[in-house]
């Protein structure tokens, strides 16, 4: 099996996947299942984002969805004060303010009137936050369960803020009651096909983007500190801007996701960077296969789509989350690698089989090494 | 100067409290190497226990602090038994098998106990305040502060003056080695956990008076006390302890000056910039790596 | 005009003065051998000078710059390579993608997002593959690699990286006697053109490729000469009480 044929069947599986989604709406035009498809997509995104700093770097953040959701909010913002007068209160200020007696826009709310400045506030904002919370962790040393827990930690501290902060945030009831986002004459409704194309547009760009940066040797290095953090210094790469790319630049993709979110929900709220959504993110993530960006994805659709469809009462919404913390627990004990190593273990069986005639197993000749060094050393 | 005083007496009860739920995260971590991201619920699990024994049968808070221990330390075994066991060469993925168990039990107690809050009892003959200096300090405030110095002794003396803290020592230096000189590793890898575990649930059980009780109310205590870990490192218990104090301090004065949101994250800002230059925390100790 | 210099150099572990005024240097071409019994502070040497660890007092100075407690990346780009006690590669990378990131320039960020694999590279990469003989396993993981193969790999990684002054911990542990003497003629065609600085245990290795010797004992310098004269030292007898010869340490 060489390196170039697992390539090829790696990027065959990617590409079919980006067909899929992108003929999908042919198949089956309907307002409502586009738009609960494009929400699973855009988990699809998340979760490939994660991915790339978990899987490929090592660097579990139990905080994207932080990124996520100041996303979510800097799109909200922009379609606030875009909304028509009516649902605004008095001099252009949304109604939330003026129930919460704020008097002027406050001034951090002012850019947003541009709808270019709120895209890059999306992505940069995040970005910018990891980027410095990652500068503290990674040149001090900090990494993995210690990573873990700040994040976390980052996640509910932010998320406490923004509920605290009512007057500037809307609080527990988030922003609500936006307009329409509109951009190069496109309207994009939550349930429009636009809307469900920039969503599906979006997936297939990371999941191909992110493919071909691990193929670089920026890629290679990130999984070689996943390997052996400490080896690689002593190549002369330093490790803390290499794991700060990797770590900004999921962050900058969870906050593009975040804002696709509030397009597609129409709304954003503080459950977008609540501790149970980044939850979900790495359950989605471990599920489908934390190692692959497509099996991330898929995971994120399929335990999302089962969700979705097998009820929505809250009954079952209880009983789902014990469901959850059980299937999780089973996939981290069982099955690390997630489904998709089970997909990969099928292919690599069905072309060992076609070429047993021709090789010998590795495993066995790695095995036969081993034991005659061991021969050696003990004689 | 009174006002200095109350400030100093409120930081000092946020402290005990603080160290009373990072003591058993901590012991857990530097002796396993593992984070185990349910403690929280374990604290929640402790104040559960409180709550369901005082309202059917009407116990005093003092026998539920024992019962709550043993009750919290019976579930650590058990899941360490049944999930962590299996993860000790994986860190990373231990954080995430507790965090299923974090689901499962805050999930668990609110289909059984209900979602709506609880509330528990203080006992009467400490529901009053107390003169100190001339400051009127809650006494159940002065019973947890008190109760938290003796937990920290015994603990001590448990790891300092035992067989099972000589084991547990050496498992810590090295597994292998240990296991050779007859140690049963496993065995005292359950009761570590349990006796964090059972550290939380006491820890739970005293500050479900002070709180409501919520199925959620375990998420900010963990996040605390995380906090107290990153800052205090994992050398010693001391540097927990002092961690703590700064921490509770600081809190209780930012808390003062603007709310406990904003402490919150000021306290969250202050460890982030503290570990870029004391990455092994304050009370780091020098030695050979690998 | 010596190329590594060690001047008083101090390390201590919580107390414990694992290097106690450390003098050594290393001209540039050499191949320097550091012996000594267990606990001399060899490996912790090795550790100061790529910036591992940090050291209490003392200097290190490399080609004329003050080394000591810097960054180890920074001490690895002005061109000091370390091969560790206990071989580290990158278990689920295969051995090609090993040796990929040992070809280390450019160091930065974005070149390396941005930068194409150049024919030239692909040439030397399965040089040196040839080289250490794992041609035969470029695409298979190194975790499948047996723990000779492995040293091996590590070895290859270091030249890859093309270091000027390189660093071995016991580089011939667990390896066979051919494989061992293989290394021997590796090292001693290394020589000149780079710098060698070799902790070793195996003595008959030492004697293969060793010119000069340098004994440690109890964190200092104890001896230091060709190996017949150390093989007679009284002093250097006396550190090795108990296992006779030094041959047997």
């Amino acid at each position: 099996m060489t390196d170039t044929n697992s390539m090829r069947w790696r990027l065959t599986g990617y590409v079919l996947f980006c067909v899929i989604i992108l003929v999908f709406p042919y198949i089956l035009n309907n307002d409502y299942l586009l738009n609960k498809y494009a929400r699973y997509l855009i988990f699809g995104v998340l979760s490939a984002a994660l991915s790339f700093s978990w899987g490929y770097t090592g660097i579990l953040n139990l905080g994207q969805a932080v990124s996520f959701g100041l996303g979510s909010y800097a799109m909200a913002m922009a379609l606030k004060l875009r909304t028509i007068p009516i649902q605004t209160g008095a001099g252009g200020l949304p109604d939330f303010m003026v129930w919460n007696n704020v008097k002027a826009l406050p001034w951090f709310w002012e850019p947003f009137h541009s709808y270019t400045f709120a895209v890059f506030a999306g992505l940069g904002i995040p970005m910018l936050l990891a980027f410095v919370l990652g500068w503290f962790m990674f040149r001090g040393r900090i990494t993995g369960v210690f990573v873990a827990i700040i994040t976390l930690a980052m996640l509910v501290v932010i998320n406490l803020v923004i509920v605290d902060q009512q007057k500037y945030t809307g609080g527990f009831n988030g922003i609500t009651d936006l307009s329409t986002f509109k951009a190069f004459g496109v309207g994009f409704d939550a349930y429009s096909l636009s809307t469900y194309y920039l969503v599906a547009g979006t997936l297939c760009v990371v999941l191909l983007g992110g493919l071909a940066i691990t193929r670089t040797k920026l890629g290679l290095i990130l999984q070689a500190i996943r390997d052996d953090e400490n080896r690689v210094r002593y190549f002369g790469y330093d490790v803390a801007s290499y794991q700060n790319f990797a770590f900004t630049l999921s962050a900058g993709v969870a906050g593009f996701a975040g804002m696709l979110y509030t397009l597609v929900m129409e709304f954003a709220s503080p459950t977008f960077l609540s501790v149970q959504l980044s939850l979900s993110i790495v359950i989605w993530c471990a599920v489908g296969g934390r190692g692959s960006l497509l099996g991330a994805a898929l995971g994120a659709i399929l335990v999302t789509g089962v969700q979705g469809n097998l009820s929505e009462s809250p009954t079952f919404l209880d009983t789902w989350m014990l469901i959850m913390g059980a299937i999780f627990i089973i996939v981290v004990l069982f099955l690390p690698n997630g489904l998709i190593s089970l997909a990969e273990k099928g292919v690599r069986l069905l072309k060992h089989k076609s070429a047993r005639e021709t090789a010998t197993h590795p495993v066995a000749g790695a095995a036969i090494a081993t034991f005659d060094s061991k021969r050696v050393r003990e004689s | 100067m009174s006002d200095i005083l109350n400030q100093v007496f409120t930081g000092l009860s946020l402290a005990s409290i603080l160290l009373l739920v990072s003591l058993g995260l901590a012991i857990i971590y530097g002796t396993m190497g593992v984070i185990n991201l349910a403690h929280g619920e374990f604290v929640m699990l402790g104040a559960y226990t409180v709550w369901f024994l005082q309202k059917n049968f009407g116990l005093d808070l003092l026998p539920c602090l024992v019962v709550s221990f043993f009750a919290v330390a019976a579930a650590g075994w058990l899941i360490e038994r049944l999930i962590v066991r299996h993860l000790y060469k994986r860190p990373l993925d231990t954080i995430l098998a507790t965090w299923g168990v974090s689901v499962i039990l805050q999930q668990g107690i609110r289909l059984t106990a209900g979602a709506e809050l609880r509330y528990v009892k203080m006992p009467g003959w400490l529901s009053n305040a107390v003169p100190v200096l001339g400051v009127e300090v809650s006494a159940y405030r002065i019973f947890i502060f008190v109760l938290t110095l003796l937990l920290l002794a015994a603990t001590y003396l448990l790891f300092a003056r035992t067989r099972y803290g000589f084991s547990l020592r050496a498992v810590t230096q090295n597994q292998e080695v240990s296991r050779c000189f007859g140690i049963n590793a496993a065995r005292v890898y359950s009761l570590t956990f349990a006796y964090g575990a059972g550290l939380a649930g006491v820890a739970g059980a005293l500050i479900a008076p002070l709180k409501s009780v919520s199925p959620d109310m375990g998420t900010g205590a963990v996040i605390d006390a995380f906090m107290v870990v990153v800052m205090g490192g994992v050398a010693s218990l001391m540097g927990t302890v002092a961690s703590a104090a700064i921490i509770g301090q600081v809190s209780g004065l930012l808390a003062f000056v603007y709310n406990d949101t904003v402490a919150k994250a000021l306290v969250f800002f202050g460890v982030v910039i503290l570990i870029r230059f004391m990455p092994e925390g304050i009370f780091s100790v020098r030695v050979r790596r690998g | 005009m010596a190329m590594l210099e060690m001047r008083d150099v101090e390390v201590s572990f919580s107390g414990f003065r694992a290097i106690a005024g450390l003098n050594l240097s290393v001209n540039q071409g050499e191949l320097r051998c550091l012996v000594g019994p267990n606990g001399a502070g060899k490996t912790t040497a090795l550790d100061v000078i790529c910036g591992k660890t940090r050291l209490a007092r003392g200097h290190v100075r490399y080609r004329d710059r003050e080394i000591g407690n810097s960054e180890e990346f920074r001490i690895a780009r002005l061109g000091v390579g370390r091969k560790f006690q206990v071989p580290s590669v990158f278990k689920e990378l295969t051995v090609r993608e090993n040796l990929r990131v040992g070809l280390c320039k450019p160091h930065g960020v974005f070149s390396n997002l941005v930068g194409r694999k150049s024919g030239e590279s692909a040439e030397r990469l399965e040089a040196l593959a040839c080289l250490v003989g794992l041609a035969d396993e470029l695409d298979h993981p190194a975790s499948w690699l047996s723990h000779g193969q492995t040293q091996w790999l590590e070895i290859a990684l270091l030249l890859a990286q093309n270091a000027d002054l390189i660093l071995m911990d016991e580089p011939t542990a667990g390896m066979t006697g051919a494989e061992t003497h293989k290394t021997a003629e590796l090292f001693n065609q290394l020589k000149g053109k780079h710098t060698l600085m070799v902790v070793e245990h195996d003595m008959g290795f030492v004697r293969e490729i060793g010119d000069v010797i340098s004994v440690m004992h109890q964190g200092r310098m104890l001896a230091e000469g060709a190996i017949s004269e150390i093989e007679r030292n009284p002093e250097v007898k006396r550190a090795y009480l108990g296992s006779g010869r030094i041959s047997d340490a």
